[in-house]
């Protein structure tokens, strides 16, 4: 039997995030969703399915054939790249089903004869026409449908994966006065990670897991659950509350809480950002604040796909697409949702949600510099950190550019004169 | 649209923008040098310019114009264009 893991219709729920990579990407606890999910179907022969733009990129990274038609040759299981699958979840494979979570699917197996019937190449009709044909079994399992789900289950994941990863001790170099506040076996310091003098590492309330060539400077406290990727830097003074995970290559200051860094991202000064999740090659000026609880203790409503979206939430900050760039002293408003390579400028209540390419200048949504500066801005950060924007990342962003025009128009239009 | 009309409405926005007087911009004004632009305020121009006109300007050459004149050339082509 093979395994294709696969994204659905749903990606554009997870927007902006899964604008530049596939929901299986998406960050939750020390890992992505893929890296949950590969060992449910360790030793089988997988498969990726994506939207057709991303395939030339992903392919790059991957080994899996992605978006190969005639990888359905045998028996397959067919498995969503939104499941957040836990150490505890295992498949079920003898019978031909699909297996799912309050109507979405989790993993359906597949028999030959059924592919032979309703493939013809469009994964989605297929997924309509298996949902009509083959029986349902429900089972309890974690799929995600909003961005805010992933930060909701960030601290758990942190959990999960700190266990799952079976590491603990110290191996990296920690000043003699750093304090481990809490149980020491909830703590990993990786080798050729440095700890400087007067950091505390609070793992009372959960385990705090520090990977390779991290540096953590003086005066810093880190509350558990945490996860910190390789190469991250945490400035002096840090105040790194429960819950979050960050990196590779990320430099954090100031204070957090409950959130995700995907990786190259920056947060060098003070100021808070709390129950967010952050994309790649996000710069956050110093003193940038996002509010993540409304005065009137109400749930937070969010934008997707241009509508607003109850979260069910009291606890709800940014949502921040990859490239984005916020000026000093820039406070985002609960919930607020900004697409890819926006740049937002400090002054006023800023409103909750930014298109993708944006540029917000005293309360006006503004065409910007054009494309063509964004990139050659991107170019220059991405070289800061000796990584280089590939072609296909590059015609993947200029995909998204044409393909966001009229949103972005809309919003412009809405603070003109 | 006459040539007369796009100057004055171009000179309206470039003063309320860039908060000088109308009666200082001249055609040969230059926007950075001598009205005082910064990098940003080039955004906010050509957004003016964009709704006070209603037109949709290529931003990579709208904002390589440097002085009014060519600003004036520069809409009138999306003007005529309407």
């Amino acid at each position: 039997m093979k395994a294709l893991i696969y994204e659905d219709e749903k990606w554009m729920d997870l927007t902006p995030l899964t604008y530049l990579r596939p929901v299986f990407e998406l960050k939750c606890g020390a890992t992505n969703l893929l890296e949950k999910i590969l060992p449910k179907i360790h030793g089988m022969e997988t498969g990726l399915w994506i939207r057709d733009y991303l395939a030339p990129l992903i392919q790059k990274k991957y080994r899996q054939p992605v978006n190969k038609k005639d990888f359905w040759t045998e028996d397959i299981v067919l498995v969503n790249g939104r499941w957040l699958a836990k150490p505890a979840d295992n498949l079920t494979l003898e019978e031909e089903a699909i297996f799912t979570s309050e109507g979405d699917i989790v993993y359906a197996v597949i028999r030959k004869e059924t592919i032979n019937k309703f493939w013809d190449g469009d994964l989605y009709s297929f997924l309509a026409e298996i949902q009509k044909s083959l029986p349902a079994i429900s089972i309890q399992a974690k799929i995600i449908n909003y961005p805010w789900n992933l930060v909701h289950y960030n601290s758990e994941m942190l959990e999960i994966d700190f266990n799952n990863k079976s590491k603990k001790g110290i191996e990296g170099k920690v000043s003699s006065s750093t304090v481990v506040y809490g149980p020491e076996d909830r703590l990993y310091v990786a080798g050729e990670t440095e700890i400087h003098p007067f950091v505390v590492l609070d793992t009372n309330d959960g385990s705090i897991f520090i990977d390779r060539k991290v540096k953590i400077f003086p005066y810093t406290r880190i509350k558990g659950p945490c996860y910190i990727g390789e190469a991250t830097d945490i400035m002096p003074g840090a105040n790194i509350r429960e819950g979050n995970s960050f990196g590779p290559c990320c430099r954090i200051g100031g204070e957090v809480e409950e959130s995700i860094f995907h990786g190259y991202s920056n947060k060098y000064h003070d100021g808070f950002i709390g129950h967010a999740y952050v994309c790649e090659w996000v710069n956050l000026g110093a003193l940038t604040t996002n509010s993540d609880l409304k005065n009137d203790y109400s749930t937070v409503s969010v934008y997707v796909n241009d509508s607003l979206v109850d979260t069910g939430d009291l606890k709800v900050g940014s949502f921040i697409g990859d490239h984005t760039k916020t000026s000093i002293g820039v406070l985002l408003n609960t919930g607020t949702v900004t697409g890819i390579m926006c740049n937002i400028t400090a002054g006023g209540i800023l409103p909750k949600f930014f298109p993708s390419f944006i540029w917000f200048i005293n309360g006006k949504y503004m065409k910007g510099f054009g494309i063509e500066t964004m990139l050659e801005t991107a170019r220059r950060a991405m070289a800061r950190r000796n990584t280089e924007l590939l072609q296909e990342e590059e015609n993947i962003i200029r995909y998204i550019y044409e393909q966001t025009q009229s949103l972005r128009n809309k919003y412009i239009k809405k603070t003109q004169r | 649209m006459e040539i007369q009309e796009i100057e004055k409405r171009v000179k309206k926005v470039v003063s309320q923008v860039l908060n000088v007087p109308e009666d200082t911009i001249k055609q040969g004004s230059r926007f950075v040098e001598d009205l005082g632009a910064e990098s940003i305020q080039s955004l906010e121009l050509v957004a003016g310019f964009e709704s006070e006109f209603d037109i949709s300007m290529e931003e990579d050459a709208a904002l390589n114009i440097k002085t009014v004149e060519k600003a004036i050339e520069f809409i009138k082509k999306y003007v005529d264009a309407k």
